[in-house]
């Protein structure tokens, strides 16, 4: 019921708290200020990271519903895998929206633009806040399974249009500095290792939470599937017990 | 540190978020297993 060995998942677990812990350090205090941005580029160490697991979240959710849609790859562990992937990847968008305006407000001088980059994170946001949304109506776990593969699909299509929204159009946020076709980020020293060592930390926390996460798919599933059952025997039960005797015959005049 | 509210905001509410997020994981999956082991 779980992804990974539950021993990995503990040592993954205190691997993402240490490095998580170091990321702190340096993001704080070992990295210097930058010389444009000052102290306000240290946000950046929290919201690329988040970005790119926002990224590589709803890419999970994608390339599971693919396969759960594919009939010959089909399985209930490519349907929870989308649904814990995608909640983490709201999840992670979410933060990168807030850090974005935590980081925007000294920088620009506004909380929020109405600028492509933005505007399609925040559309992001929302058709994966849909897509769990639809996850909780309530259908036969098979069906909810198939329209939720479709709607994952459907809304990562948004992904790529986020990505290179900052060269389709003349955008107030900056063009990719890390996550450019060559991975040669546009920083130096300290504060490329921090940015990159947040990536590293941010992505072992992701592994680990996704495993938990799965877990709770499982269990949640396994509790639906007893319902019902429960629920199909009460009904069977209760129609016994409602039925009219055997010797009365219907539609029978005296 | 210039820029400290908007800094220590966001690493505070990233710790935060993060940290809730975990600890209600963990609440929830202890809750599944409970509920499926009384079923």
């Amino acid at each position: 019921m779980t992804l990974l060995n539950p021993r990995v998942s503990r040592i993954l677990g205190w691997a993402a708290l240490a490095a998580l812990a170091v990321l702190a350090v340096f993001g704080l205090w070992v990295a210097p200020p930058d010389r444009v941005q000052s102290d306000a580029q240290r946000l950046m160490y929290l919201h690329v990271p988040s970005a790119w697991i926002a990224y590589l979240a709803f890419g999970i959710t994608a390339m599971a519903s693919a396969l759960y849609l594919w009939r010959r790859t089909r399985s209930p562990v490519w349907d929870r895998l989308a649904a814990s992937s995608a909640e983490l990847g709201v999840l992670f968008t979410g933060l990168t929206l807030v850090l974005g305006s935590l980081w925007g407000r000294p920088v620009w001088g506004v909380w929020w633009a109405w600028d492509a980059r933005l505007v399609t994170t925040a559309v992001l946001f929302f058709l994966y806040v849909g897509y769990l949304a639809l996850r909780r109506v309530p259908a036969p776990i098979e069906a909810r399974a198939k329209r939720s593969a479709i709607a994952a699909l459907v809304a990562f299509a948004d992904v790529p249009i986020v990505h290179f929204s900052v060269d389709w159009w003349r955008t107030l946020h900056q063009q990719a500095t890390v996550f450019t076709p060559s991975l040669n980020a546009h920083i130096h020293g300290v504060m490329a290792f921090t940015l990159w060592w947040g990536v590293v930390a941010f992505t072992i926390l992701f592994v680990y939470l996704l495993d938990r996460r799965y877990r709770l798919e499982a269990l949640e599933e396994d509790l639906e599937a007893r319902e019902l059952t429960l629920a199909i025997e009460e009904r069977v039960q209760g129609a016994g017990l409602t039925a009219p005797p055997e010797h009365v015959e219907v539609g029978a005049r005296g | 540190m210039r820029f400290a509210e908007y800094v220590i905001g966001g690493w505070a509410l990233t710790a935060g978020a993060l940290a809730a997020y975990w600890l209600r994981l963990g609440a929830r999956i202890r809750r599944a297993e409970r509920l499926n082991r009384d079923a």
